[in-house]
């Protein structure tokens, strides 16, 4: 019997990058594989291949033996493939049926009138024959991240998909999801589904697939049956080196109180309580972490802090002093530095240079103003002087934030707030679709701050980040923390649990994270969404330096 | 970093600061643009010549024998070469006109315009750059005049007559012009700033309110006696800005040129070199990262639609002062054509004034097209139109640019090339 | 901004009517009939009162004819509106397809003279498809301008209404001598107008609602991408939404034109800013083509009102009225604020492929 999906010395090439060098790839049928590597490895572009979005320079895709031609998705959705994305392709006010059956709608009269009822069933049928639980009228908006992932593989399903990609299926759900999803592709597969799915999560791999095939720098290093291989294998096909460990914080006495957060409460933009309730505080030279599944309120906490957002109820203080009525510039000038989540929408201006941005927060202030005017003379010396410290590539102050890397561009943000000389560091996911090399030097200076006094708040989907960095970690769930502990001795089953919103009693869930490299969400810019890659140019560096 | 590295470095900044690509590429496509309508423009006076009823064809189209009853190359020598006071004699064997003096009626006309478009073009530039489409520039024109008139009247008698006393009325009566379209340019401003009402249909709401209760006060309350139109009453003849050079009769003067000159470069410097400029600018593009940066977004809007109403009220000022001489209910669109002369400038304030001179030449040649041929003055508005239209699609410009074959040596891609090659080599053993 | 009305709870009112903004607009829209009755009663009990002069206004047949003639232009360049820019393309030139199409429907009518027929049709319908053609052309030309060559979708709108603001009066000067046409001695009745209105009304609810155009016209303003992944061309999606909206223009502004029967083309032209008060109307709606269809009614009438008010003699000066509806255009958009714009409305989509 011929392999579901044989991908035969796929090659890709984007101007100045090969994104796929000679890359074979064998999925059975009936099998979930897992495509495993570290961001810019090339696997979503092997998967855009395999998906018709891109045409390979060489090689051939064969589906069931037969070789394939596919010059649009519309060919490979006919051919029996469906691609779930990472950024969820749904129309948010629309209904998960209407959703379901876009494009292909099934009409009556005429095609003048989008049968509904026709639809719905469909949608019904589908979801009860794979034990989904989903309302077909429900509106995507208002359903969890977990439901709109199936509303996708409905999506698919509803076209007739046989084999389905998946694209980093589990980056946006918490463990609990996850292991539904995992009960999803064991269903699927028994029906004769095949399932391919990206990852950079090596846990997951395992846990999750028949086989995996690691790709490093766009090469396939291997393809392995999870029977028989280790995590410190796939590991170290994944990086191609020894993985080093995290480095651990040395317990320190902690000086004044820094910050104090007392029964806070925000709203997000729906006017949606986000943050409910969450109090604490952190001291002089001390890190404290948040951890939690994307999504539950640590963007609005952040924003709150940092003076973005204003709280609906509770109170903020700041080196003593009550913050309700202190503008976001002001907080600024008081030695608040900010790493914030979004790089590209705010931390910095894509259009600007690098001298431009690097004043950013700062145009009021000496030396950079005075009496209202700009010294530009003073704010090239400063770019220069971020870059040449935090190793900003091109090393120019001249170039546009937006001609960047994902990379440079948070290594830049992180050089400009940290020079700030700050009283207090608020770092929200300081390492997302940041390489291995800077990872480990952000997380050398988080720690030198922590060394110098500095108070931090760190926040991160990354457990090892968190867990590795923090003198006290708290999780969040819908708006409020589930839990405040010492990294130093919860388990990542608590964790687990946690961040399901759940307290670590007795129950014990399998959640086998143990590394987690360079990783990405679903906010990590160019260099993480490979999608844009061919447009963006030079963001496509990322895909060869991991 | 070696001595020739510094000095191939600095030279670099040097070519840099003359030949900014950005601002290269959409002066090319101003140039394109006006081009283009010229061309279709062309196309439009030969079809209604075409269709148009007259004795004897004004021009024969050659090959085809077909007449014309307008003669489009006429048109655009009288057009341009009028609107300067015809200092070319096309045909003759000089070339140039030997009669021919700058300070002539046309060229003052001319430059009358290119003045009063000069204040509404940076009113509208300074929106623009704030991230605000200010269609309300007209309305602040309107009220800002009026504001003007009204308080220099009011305000003469006060004053001796003389030269200083002039001068303190035309200073108070611009001062008021500011202040009151600065007001009229604060509301729409308050309006997005706190209700998050857009503002381009509040400003267009407000150009039709600030046209009817102008109209409706001078009507009722400060027409002046005997006047058969709706205006306010003269300002005395020493608070009106005089030419030194010009015909009276053109309603310009050099004075308020020049001071156009002046908020041109003020305005430059206010944008690109202080602090105000810079949270100006970062609202527009990219509104969150101002936030964060710690910018009043609020503010800032408010702040950019005032200053831009005040621009705009200056205008209305200048007309007053130095055109009309009162108010007068059948104002111009000069608050309109501020928006195309803003767009075709890029927003750059030192593009405002070759685009205002531009649409200056457009507005004094037609009416020399209305004085010389035949074909309806509106052609005018049709070919500002068609500006607007081509300068708001750069990116057919640029596929005419592939097309002809000179992507690869253009400057934009030229230089995305470079930063990737560069950063390529950065990252390589990060 | 909250919008108060949201708080208010009626229920028969909630079941049919999912949509909170289009509830409270439907709220105020009872309060309004609730007022007006009041003063009906009031006019009838005092017919020499204030009260007695506004209702006779209100209730007048002159009123109601008036006000059908004002509010197709402005409720079919509301659909228009709608069609576009739920498909992701703002079109802010709505006003200048008004101007162009109330132009050549006279000068079209006129061409074919009045009283004659052109393959059985009478001069008059056969000026309304040319209206209704100039307008869709010129709308596609704004197509093409905003999603081939990705122009600034507000520019280019601008450049639709400057254009066809030169242009009609232009023409007009060209073919009759002057900026304002002769009068044909034809024209389309008022009733017709209001039929134009209600069908057009109806066919676009239906049309955005329940067919899967109109779903795909949804989604690509809303997700392009989803629709691109899919198999949905987003490009020919929104032409059809930017055509549908020159289109429906023109029929708005053929009516407008050759209900009067003449094209007047001095100063803002006889359109008069109503293709803007178009837009406000479908913002007011919230795209709904019911709710564009009050807003624009509701504008029509307050201007039909105006005349009335001066034909009975109060000394209120007429532009001073006119003016109101600006005001309580200004007004209405401060307290509702903003409303949900299509999340892709404004910004250019590039296929993957």
């Amino acid at each position: 019997m011929n392999p579901a999906v044989h991908l035969d010395s796929i090659t890709k090439r984007f101007p100045g990058v090969v994104a796929n060098d000679d890359v074979d790839l064998v999925v059975e049928r009936g099998s979930v594989h897992a495509l495993l590597g570290e961001n810019g490895a090339g696997k979503t572009t092997l998967m855009n291949v395999l998906y018709g979005l891109y045409e390979p320079t060489e090689g051939t895709v064969r589906i069931d033996g037969a070789p394939q031609e596919f010059d649009s998705p519309r060919d490979a959705i006919d051919a029996g493939i469906g691609m779930i994305h990472q950024h969820f392709m749904l129309v948010d006010p629309m209904t998960v049926w209407e959703n379901v059956v876009l494009g292909n709608e099934p009409t009556t009269w005429g095609g003048l009138r989008v049968d509904a009822d026709a639809a719905r069933e469909s949608v019904r049928e589908l979801s009860a024959r794979y034990g989904f639980d989903v309302d077909p009228d429900a509106r995507i908006e208002d359903i969890s991240v977990g439901v709109q992932q199936r509303v996708e593989i409905l999506k698919a399903l509803y076209r007739g998909a046989d084999i389905l990609i998946l694209d980093e299926p589990t980056a946006v759900l918490t463990p609990q999801e996850v292991e539904d999803l995992y009960a999803v592709f064991e269903e699927l597969t028994d029906q004769g589904k095949t399932i391919i799915f990206i990852s950079h999560k090596l846990g997951e791999a395992l846990r999750a697939a028949d086989d995996v095939t690691v790709l490093r720098d766009g090469i396939n290093v291997g393809t392995v049956s999870t029977d028989e291989v280790t995590r410190e294998d796939l590991a170290e096909m994944m990086v191609g080196r020894e993985v080093l460990m995290e480095p651990a914080a040395d317990p320190r006495e902690p000086g004044e109180r820094v910050l104090s957060v007392s029964n806070l409460h925000a709203e997000d933009d729906r006017g949606v309580e986000a943050v409910s309730d969450v109090s604490f505080e952190i001291r002089a030279g001390e890190i404290f972490g948040i951890a939690g599944v994307d999504g539950n309120g640590q963007s609005q906490l952040v924003e709150t802090i940092t003076g973005l957002r204003e709280a609906t109820a509770g109170s903020v203080r700041y080196l003593g002093e009550p913050m309700d009525d202190v503008s976001r510039r002001e907080r600024i000038d008081r030695g608040m530095a900010y790493v914030p989540e979004d790089r590209q929408e705010r931390g910095l201006v894509m259009s600007y240079e690098l001298t431009q941005n690097g004043i950013l927060g700062s145009q009021h202030d000496a030396p950079f103003a005075s009496s209202g005017r700009i010294d530009w003379k003073a704010s090239r010396d400063h770019a220069d002087r971020v870059i040449e410290a935090y190793d900003v590539r091109p090393p120019d102050r001249e170039v546009t934030a937006e001609s960047l890397s994902g990379g440079n561009q948070q290594k830049f943000i992180v050089g400009r707030e940290f020079e700030r000389d700050p009283d207090l560091v608020v770092a929200t996911h300081p390492t997302r679709g940041v390489d291995i090399g800077s990872t480990e030097f952000i997380h050398d200076r988080l720690l030198e701050l922590r060394a110098e006094g500095k108070a931090v708040l760190l926040v991160s989907s990354k457990l090892d980040e968190v867990q590795g960095l923090s003198d006290r970690l708290a999780v969040m769930h819908e708006g409020a923390f589930s839990g405040v502990v010492d990294p130093e001795t919860v388990t990542e089953e608590e964790l687990g649990l946690l961040m399901a919103g759940e307290s670590p009693d007795d129950e014990s869930v399998e959640t086998a994270r143990v590394y987690e490299a360079a990783g990405d969400g679903p906010h990590g810019g160019p260099a993480a969404d490979e999608d844009d890659d061919r447009r963006n140019g030079p963001a496509a560096d990322e895909e060869v330096d991991a | 970093m070696s001595r020739i590295d510094a000095i191939a470095r600095s030279i670099r900044e040097f070519l840099r600061t003359f030949v900014d690509l950005s601002v290269a590429e959409r002066l090319l496509i101003s140039v394109a643009a006006i081009f283009l309508s010229v061309v279709v423009g062309f196309f439009i006076i030969l079809a209604s010549g075409r269709v148009a009823a007259c004795e004897t064809a004004a021009w024969t189209m050659p090959v085809t024998g077909l007449g014309f009853c307008y003669d489009p190359f006429q048109v655009y020598a009288v057009l341009f070469n009028g609107a300067l006071g015809y200092p070319f004699a096309f045909g003759e064997p000089g070339l140039f006109n030997p009669d021919w003096t700058p300070f002539n009626l046309s060229l003052g006309l001319t430059l009358s315009e290119t003045t009063l478009l000069v204040f509404t073009g940076l009113s509208v530039a300074v929106a623009f750059r704030a991230g605000l489409f200010n269609i309300g520039t007209q309305g602040q024109l309107v009220v800002g005049g009026l504001a003007t008139a009204l308080v220099v009247v009011a305000a003469a008698p006060v004053f001796p007559t003389g030269r200083l006393g002039g001068i303190a009325l035309i200073v108070i009566g611009v001062f008021a012009g500011a202040i009151a379209g600065g007001v009229w340019g604060a509301i729409p401003g308050a309006l997005k700033a706190y209700a998050d009402a857009n503002e381009v249909i509040t400003t267009i709401m407000l150009n039709f309110i600030a046209a009817n209760i102008a109209y409706v006060l001078v009507l009722e309350v400060f027409r002046a006696e005997g006047s058969s139109v709706v205006a306010t009453q003269y300002v005395p003849e020493h608070a009106q800005i005089q030419p030194w050079f010009f015909p009276g009769s053109a309603d310009f003067a050099e004075a308020a040129l020049l001071a156009g000159v002046l908020f041109v470069v003020g305005l430059y410097v206010l944008i690109e070199h202080t602090t105000f400029g810079y949270d100006l600018r970062t609202s527009g593009i990219q509104p969150a990262a101002a936030e964060y940066g710690g910018v009043n977004a609020k503010l800032t809007t408010v702040r950019a639609m005032t200053l831009s109403g005040a621009l705009g009220g200056v205008g209305g000022a200048v007309w007053v002062l130095m055109s009309e001489g009162r108010w007068i209910a059948s104002v111009p669109d000069l608050g309109f054509d501020g928006i195309t002369v803003s767009i075709l400038a890029g927003n750059n304030p030192l593009g405002v004034f070759p685009a205002a001179f531009l649409f200056g030449l457009l507005k004094g040649g037609a009416l020399e097209i209305g004085f010389q041929t035949d074909v309806p003055t509106e052609l005018v508005a049709v070919l500002r139109g068609l500006i607007i239209l081509f300068v708001a699609m750069p990116e057919f410009f640029r596929m005419i640019g592939r097309y002809a074959g000179l992507d690869g040596s253009g400057p934009a891609s030229g230089a995305t090339d470079d930063s990737a090659a560069a950063s390529e080599g950065g990252e390589a053993d990060a | 901004m909250r919008n108060p009305l949201n708080e208010v709870h009626v229920p028969v009112v909630d079941d049919l009517i999912e949509d909170d903004y289009v509830r409270s607009l439907a709220l105020a829209g009872i309060a309004l009939a609730a007022f007006l009755t009041t003063l009906g009663i009031g006019g009838l009990l005092f017919p020499d009162s204030i009260a007695g002069d506004l209702a006779g206004i209100v209730f007048n047949a002159g009123t109601a004819t008036a006000t059908a003639r004002l509010a197709a232009p402005i409720v079919l360049a509301a659909l228009g509106g709608i069609f576009a820019e739920k498909s992701g393309v703002i079109n802010i030139g709505l006003e200048g397809l008004l101007i162009i199409s109330a132009f050549v429907s006279v000068y079209a009518t006129s061409l074919v003279g009045a009283g004659n027929t052109v393959l059985g049709l009478p001069a008059i319908v056969v000026g309304f498809l040319a209206g209704i053609a100039a307008s869709a052309a010129l709308a596609g030309v704004f197509g093409v301008v905003c999603i081939e060559f990705k122009a600034d979708q507000i520019i280019a709108g601008l450049a639709v209404w400057l254009i066809a603001l030169g242009l009609a009066p232009f023409m007009s000067t060209v073919f009759f001598g002057g900026v304002n046409t002769p009068n044909l001695g034809v024209s389309v009745g008022w009733s017709y107008s209001a039929a134009m209105v209600v069908v057009a009304t109806a066919a676009s609810w239906w049309t955005l609602n329940h067919t899967a155009f109109g779903k795909h016209l949804r989604a690509a303003g809303e997700n392009p991408k989803a629709l691109d992944t899919v198999g949905v061309s987003v490009s020919r999606v929104r032409h059809a939404g930017v055509l549908l909206s020159g289109v429906l223009s023109g029929v708005g502004g053929s009516a407008l034109a050759l209900s009067i029967g003449q094209f007047v083309g001095s100063g803002e032209t006889m359109v008069q800013g109503k293709g803007f008060i178009a837009i406000v109307a479908y913002l007011f709606g919230n795209y709904n083509p019911i709710g564009a269809f009050g807003a624009g009614v509701l504008f029509a009438g307050l201007d039909a009102m105006q005349v009335r008010l001066q034909q009975l003699g109060y000394a209120v000066p007429d532009t001073l009225v006119q003016t109101i509806p600006y005001v309580v255009v200004i007004v209405v958009l401060a307290l509702v604020g903003r409303t949900r714009l299509p999340e892709a409305a404004g910004e250019h989509y590039e296929t993957e492929d």
